[in-house]
């Protein structure tokens, strides 16, 4: 069906190197589904890209072929590229609500593709965009075609992208990363639904992702990518049994398996939660009465211990963690830091024992200032808190290191660091102030697996180090599994069941806590 | 190297810098180059320009135009670049601290931009202005006050925006103090933004003063591109070039800044197309 050969891929000059791919082989047959694997900056997307013809601005393919049927998608003139382009190819992308138009109804998009390949009467065009989306497994489609995207849930929202990209019975299509903005119970969904559809239509599928842990439950194939060439590729099940490539060995060790955490240490409780409720409102008069973001959660960490919070986006878990660091306030109930009550310090009490609290963001590009040195980025908060400006430059360099970058790093600007290395600095910075609770929220969720691998190492190597509490907050059982010694599961601002991780793994009590085990891709081992 | 790549990559850009470049240079030297001063009546009345040793002719009272431009100049740029200065400041300080602050003083803080921003702006610089006496500082205080609300708008929504980013709540985990956080973590990633509506109000606040002087409220001992256009109306139809020339200034020095606002735009804008 697709097949490409000594694709090269020039990146324009002053990138950071010559070629985002080179040399790619790969191919894809009829009614089979082919994963590219490898990480940022591997050139698995822009390798798609070019098969659809989209390569951005200054890339261009320089050498090799993209057969397509046995015809040159290279030499294609654009306007024959475009008739190929949404009828025989297609292409959902990473994040379904930059790919869809917010001003217009999802159903008049889906319209609009087919529209752009043949004319057809508007009550057939009606009922053919609300077959697509039932085959989708969306109930009331007439309804939901009305709708817009931002009144859609993300599950919803890809799988209106989904059935855009299949609305005219493609042959191939290629998903960019389809589920990485999903839940981890919405991945599996989206994937069983692209599972199902490719064996309704027979058609093929290139699906591109981070996670080699998809790659068990979706490929027939698999093509290991990285620095924009391929190291291996080969049969789904044979290469991951048997992976030739040490950078494939790699990946497959980065992901997490949930090993056996030990039993939680008798620690003294540092921090004691009990009756918290946050509710969203909303401006204005006439707006609905807000969102509950956390009803009635109580919680307990002892000294020296880690806490997952696991639940998915809307379940309260980063709320929760706003509320303990008093970057929110709670509508009710308290919380017990050391014997006082957060809630009530004011002042120079409050700056004392925020100290002691400390957080790693999630987002390492947002969360540093683009306009400071790391160096000034450390030492701030110690500086605030009245140490001098030596003592903390000393602390910086140590604590730089510790984290595993060079001191050379404190003179540099953050963007000069890749995301690993500043969630690295995000971490130093939360150390530099000596705090007893470490709050991580989703730390990893942004990073490639093995940085997070790496990453997931490093921030228990410190809590154990420095006796920290660890409150860590992911919506990846998998991580949870790897890190934390009890687990509280979190669904719609409650808790919905907690206990130490290995039981909870083992005989889980809850439906939704099932379903979010279920829902772990490559089904890792439990924890024994 | 690479924002001044960026910034001189439009043709405009860079000619803006030079011509404004030249008019500052000029306003400048024009002691050194006219050391007789606008105001000193040297040759004939109405030469037109070109004639010997009047590049741009002689006004209605015989001065040196040429005098008169490059001396109007100074008074041009520096009550352009004083009543700037003092707007972003003001608009600045206020417009960072609702954004920042957000609430009540948010809601606060824009109704008093909003009531500023409702009164006809020139009306409300001439009644300052007469009610001050004509002169230099109330000019420039004028001008600030009506150009500050838009200085205000613009900082207050970079704030809001910046606000939301998870380094402000880094810092205030940090422990440090809103001022620290406004001045020392906001601000620098606003000031694109910032020193790009610094131009148009440079650009605007020429404008004004000129409007002002035109219709005779400007400093009577000082001379500028606006009361040199406002002096010639008697005298535009028998000699064009002693309204054309100030106009003309004018007009090239607004266009410049216009120019070096885009080029500045486009150079800080981190997303700016390699």
């Amino acid at each position: 069906m697709l097949a490409v050969g000594g694709l090269t891929l020039t990146l324009p000059p002053g990138a950071d190197r010559r070629f985002a791919a080179e040399a790619v082989d790969l191919a894809v047959g009829a009614n089979e589904i082919v994963c590219i694997v490898g990480e940022s900056g591997s050139g698995k997307s822009l390798t798609a890209h070019a098969v659809m013809g989209l390569l951005p601005h200054g890339v261009a393919a320089t050498a090799g072929k993209i057969l397509f049927e046995g015809e040159d998608l290279l030499k294609l003139p654009s306007v024959a590229m475009r008739r190929r382009r949404g009828r025989d190819i297609a292409m959902i992308f990473q994040d379904p609500m930059a790919a869809l138009n917010p001003v217009m109804p999802v159903g008049r998009q889906i319209a609009e593709q087919i529209l752009a390949h043949e004319a057809m009467p508007d009550g057939k065009l009606r009922k053919r965009v609300a077959g697509l989306l039932e085959q989708m497994g969306l109930a009331d489609a007439a309804n939901l075609a009305r709708a817009y995207p931002h009144q859609l849930s993300g599950g919803q929202r890809q799988r209106v992208m989904i059935a855009m990209a299949l609305s005219l019975g493609p042959k191939l299509l290629i998903a960019d990363e389809p589920t990485t903005a999903l839940d981890v119970t919405t991945q599996a969904q989206i994937l069983k639904l692209i599972r199902r559809l490719q064996a309704e239509r027979r058609m093929s599928v290139l699906f591109i992702t981070h996670d080699i842990g998809l790659v068990a439950e979706l490929g027939d194939r698999v093509v290991v990518m990285r620095h924009g060439k391929v190291v291996e590729q080969g049969p789904a099940r044979a290469l991951l049994e048997a992976p030739s490539h040490p950078y494939t060995r790699e990946l497959i060790a980065a992901i997490p398996r949930g090993q056996a955490v030990p039993p939680p240490p008798d620690g003294a409780p540092l921090m004691q939660a009990s009756g918290l409720c946050k509710r969203y409102r909303r401006a204005g008069f006439f707006a609905p009465r807000g969102e509950t973001a956390l009803d009635d959660v109580a919680l307990v960490l002892n000294r020296g211990e880690t806490l997952g919070i696991v639940g998915e986006s809307g379940s309260g878990k980063s709320t929760l963690a706003r509320c303990i660091v008093r970057l929110l306030d709670p509508d009710a109930g308290r919380i017990i830091f050391d014997g006082q009550e957060l809630g009530r310090l004011k002042g120079r009490a409050l700056r004392d024992t925020r100290r002691r609290i400390q957080m790693v963001f999630q987002d390492p590009y947002s969360s540093l200032n683009p306009r400071h040195r790391v160096g000034a980025i450390l030492t701030a908060g110690p500086r605030a808190h009245g140490e001098g400006a030596a003592e903390a430059q000393a602390r910086a360099a140590e604590m730089i290191q510790l984290v595993g970058l060079p001191p050379e790093a404190l003179a540099r600007f953050a963007h000069e660091f890749s995301g690993g290395q500043r969630q690295r600095i995000g971490l130093a910075r939360a150390l530099m102030l000596k705090p007893d609770l470490l709050i991580a929220d989703e730390p990893l969720s942004a990073l490639d697996m093995t940085v997070q691998a790496q990453m997931l190492a490093l921030l228990d190597d410190v809590r154990r180090k420095m006796n920290l509490a660890m409150l860590f907050i992911t919506h990846d059982m998998r991580v949870a599994a790897q890190i934390c010694h009890r687990v509280m599961v979190m669904r719609r601002g409650r808790v919905v069941e907690s206990g130490p991780t290995r039981a909870l793994f083992e005989a889980p009590r809850d439906d939704y806590t099932r379903a979010l085990l279920a829902a772990i891709p490559g089904r890792v081992s439990l924890p024994s | 190297m690479s924002f001044l790549r960026a910034f001189f990559a439009r043709p405009q850009t860079l000619a803006g810098f030079c011509i404004f470049s030249a008019i500052a240079i000029i306003a400048l030297a024009a002691p050194l180059l006219f050391p007789r001063g606008p105001f000193t009546i040297v040759g004939m009345p109405l030469l037109p320009p070109g004639a010997s040793g009047f590049a741009a002719g002689s006004d209605v009272l015989g001065r040196d135009m040429a005098a008169e431009l490059a001396f109007g100049a100074r008074i041009s740029l520096l009550v352009g670049i004083a009543s700037t200065i003092v707007s972003i400041g003001a608009g600045g300080v206020l417009g960072a601290v609702a954004g920042y602050h957000g609430g009540l003083v948010d809601d606060l803080l824009m109704r008093v931009t909003e009531f500023f921003q409702i009164i006809p702006s020139f009306v409300l610089v001439m009644v300052l202005v007469a009610f001050l006496q004509p002169s230099l500082a109330s000019t420039v205080l004028g001008i600030a006050l009506i150009t500050w609300p838009q200085v205000a708008r613009v900082v207050r929504g970079e704030f809001l925006a910046l606000r939301q980013r998870e380094f402000v709540a880094a810092a205030r985990m940090q422990g440090l103090g809103a001022g620290r956080i406004i001045f020392g973590e906001i601000l620098p990633n606003a000031l694109g933004p910032i020193i790009v509506i610094a131009t148009m109000v440079v650009g605007n606040a020429i404008l004004t003063e000129s409007a002002l002087s035109f219709l005779g409220l400007g400093d009577p001992n000082l001379m500028s591109w606006g009361s040199m256009v406002g002096g010639s109306r008697s005298s535009m139809w028998v000699a064009w070039w002693t309204m054309v020339l100030p106009g003309l200034c004018i007009m090239v020095t607004v266009l410049a800044l216009n120019f070096i606002g885009d080029g500045l735009n486009d150079a800080l804008n981190p997303r700016r197309g390699r």
